[in-house]
């Protein structure tokens, strides 16, 4: 009787456990290649990647956003009419996470999730997450127009894409300058 | 036992045990210290690379996989960061597989990414697995001026402009293909990774403990703090006999 009972225990505890472990286990992973993003945001044609080259200019403003230096002396993104989409990455606590962005009209039309490697925080991949970002456009100051809601547990994930998704603007915002 | 003969005894003890730990006593009590305000002497902090030292904690010294480029340096460290010279680039998990040259562009190819730099060694970007880059990439190699990418049994030609990668149909040319050899990195380069070293605070504490000399030396420092405990008590035993005999 006894055996029954710990053994129903165990069961019940586990039960529990479940949702609380399963998020801390899901939350590697990529979740889907750049390429497919790219021909995802543009089908039925994918078109050719453009370069966007970091001026000094550029590069102080990006520095700005981020809070630290940016790495390489170009950037690559996709445009077609007045949508770009843009891959990039940001460290949320010790890892990058590759996220892609897509801007119509200068506003964020969209925001994924590509890759996520930290061990905490991978609920921001979540799409009622992200959703919040559709429509964001950039202030004067280099901020996202819009409040997000964070998530308790994913706050540095949760600043990364922040960062990401007001520097993709940004960014888009310079492509006018260069065509 | 008469209380002079007691004294003598006594002190004869005291003497003896004292000048037998007085260094490592005086060892002991300025490590101890340095121990007391190591987050003020930031000793966390001060790292230790003695080739020595890491093969007497049997921490491999930890060699960079590096690559000659005409007259300069491109290396990966175990901080997985990718080096032009003395110049850190950016994040290059190891191990830096290959590196690649063309007139226009150097190309490295770490774990899971690659590199692209200038010929002056400045990063222009990188391109990952996320980005398309074949997981199974183990090399590179260069012909006519084009990046070759090598997986297993398979091979690709590399576009830097469109980060475009096509499958090559004739593996044949790779024979004729440049593929840059790793090389034994200058000594001066080494300074560029001191991340695989030893706190001096970790040392000092090993020191402190005896755990630096293996178990004898647990055992010495367990020995010497019974000594100083023993030091103690000879010490106030000549105090209370002292002033037994002040009284008589």
């Amino acid at each position: 009787m006894h055996r029954l009972n710990f053994k129903a225990l165990m069961l019940v505890g586990a039960m529990l456990l479940t949702p609380l472990v399963s998020p801390l286990v899901m939350a590697k992973g990529v979740y889907q290649s750049g390429p497919d993003f790219i021909a995802q945001t543009f089908a039925p044609e994918t078109p050719k990647p453009g370069v966007l080259w970091l001026t000094a200019e550029i590069r102080q403003q990006a520095q700005n956003i981020l809070d630290r230096p940016v790495a390489g002396l170009r950037v690559r993104y996709h445009m077609a009419g007045s949508k770009t989409a843009w891959i990039l990455e940001e460290i949320g606590k010790e890892m990058p996470i590759t996220i892609g962005i897509v801007i119509h009209q200068d506003k964020i039309e969209q925001i994924k999730i590509l890759a996520y490697r930290e061990s905490r925080g991978g609920e921001v991949r979540y799409p009622a997450y992200t959703a919040q970002y559709r429509g964001a456009s950039l202030t004067q100051d280099m901020k996202l127009n819009q409040n997000i809601d964070g998530i308790t547990g994913a706050t540095l994930s949760m600043w990364a894409v922040n960062k990401v998704a007001a520097l993709a603007l940004y960014y888009h915002s310079q492509t006018k300058k260069t065509d | 036992m008469d209380i002079k003969k007691s004294i003598i005894l006594n002190l004869r003890w005291h003497r003896r045990i004292g000048l037998s730990v007085f260094v490592v006593m005086i060892f002991l009590a300025i490590t101890g210290f340095a121990l007391n305000h190591s987050p003020a002497l930031s000793l966390s902090k001060i790292n230790l690379t003695s080739d020595w030292l890491l093969s007497w904690y049997g921490v491999a010294p930890q060699r960079a996989e590096a690559y000659a480029v005409a007259d300069n340096w491109v290396y990966g460290t175990g901080s997985e960061q990718l080096y032009f010279n003395h110049q850190p680039l950016g994040y290059c998990p190891p191990p830096l597989a290959a590196v690649a040259t063309t007139d226009q562009l150097i190309v490295a190819l770490c774990k899971g990414s690659m590199a692209l730099l200038t010929p002056q060694g400045l990063l222009l970007e990188t391109f990952n697995q996320v980005q398309g880059l074949p997981a199974n990439s183990t090399g590179l190699a260069s012909i006519d001026q084009r990046i070759i990418v090598l997986g297993e049994a398979m091979a690709w030609e590399f576009d830097p402009e469109l980060l475009n990668l096509s499958a090559v149909d004739d593996l044949s040319i790779i024979n004729q293909a440049s593929i840059l050899q790793p090389a034994t990195l200058p000594p001066t380069f080494n300074s560029g990774d001191n991340s695989q070293g030893i706190s001096l605070e970790t040392l000092i504490v090993d020191l402190h403990s005896g755990r630096f000399f293996g178990d004898a030396g647990v055992l010495f420092v367990d020995i010497v703090g019974l000594l100083i405990c023993f030091l103690a008590f000879t010490g106030l035993w000549a105090w209370v006999n002292h002033q037994r005999l002040r009284k008589q």
